[in-house]
């Protein structure tokens, strides 16, 4: 049944189960990254730079981020389609908001790889 | 019977005063949720800059450093601190939901109670500890 339900015919499920599943992730990410904040502690610029810099620690941050803009992106198309009635106007502004999530994207890759 | 009916018709109010109308709180919760995504969703870039200054150079830290203890800033910060604490303990209250946990009436206006609770003290905390 739930396998069902997650195939092309529902594709209202799938956007619910990524909505929460990248939701799920983003809490372990965060729980995580302040009960290691906590026990290090960084403090000045070499602190965090070390912190940072382990590449298990940037991919996380990686995943982090783009479970990050799977839900951003499906909560401001959520809010996008419950305010804006204007099909164009509403069209618009959901491919102004795909392009920024997208630029974001490239952004943080360039950050994470120029550590 | 009908004479009734069609007064009430009559006295029906004709415009929708928006301040007659007090939310639920389930329902002030639910609104908070949505406007505290759009907050977050808003704050990505600052947050990816200040992650940006953070890493990049020892010079660039110190000025992330200084900006962030202005009061100004402090204000922006607990402002977001708020936005992620109600997103996200609205967030997990939303996952036990679709497990089927606290969704009677009752109960879901109590969970709604607590959260509300749980977010202020958390935010006074993370307000204390920056300030």
């Amino acid at each position: 049944m739930l396998i069902q339900l997650l195939t092309k015919q529902y594709p209202g499920m799938r956007l619910w189960l990524s909505q929460r599943l990248t939701a799920l992730m983003m809490a372990f990410y965060i729980i995580a990254l302040i009960i290691l904040l906590l026990i290090t502690q960084p403090a000045g610029f070499t602190a965090w730079h070390a912190f940072i810099s382990p590449v298990w620690f940037r991919l996380a941050t990686l995943v982090f981020f783009m479970c990050l803009f799977i839900h951003a992106w499906l909560g401001v198309a959520d809010v996008l389609q419950d305010y804006v009635f204007n099909k164009t106007l509403r069209a618009t502004m959901q491919i102004g908001v795909d392009a920024l999530l997208i630029a974001y994207l490239f952004w943080l890759m360039f950050i994470l790889w120029n550590i | 019977m009908q004479k009734s009916v069609n007064k009430r018709l009559v006295n029906r109010p004709k415009n929708l005063n928006l301040f007659t109308i007090k939310l639920p709180i389930n329902a002030v919760v639910s609104i908070l949720h949505r406007v505290s995504g759009i907050g977050l969703f808003l704050s990505i870039p600052l947050i990816l800059l200040a992650l940006q200054y953070l890493v990049r150079s020892e010079a660039d830290f110190i000025i992330l450093i200084s900006w962030l203890n202005t009061w100004f800033v402090k204000l922006v910060l607990i402002g977001l601190a708020w936005a992620f604490f109600h997103h996200f303990f609205a967030g997990i209250r939303h996952l036990l939901q679709d497990i089927h946990w606290m969704t009677s009436l009752n109960n879901a206006r109590l969970s709604s109670r607590i959260l509300l609770w749980l977010v202020g003290i958390a935010t006074i905390i993370f307000a204390f500890v920056i300030w």
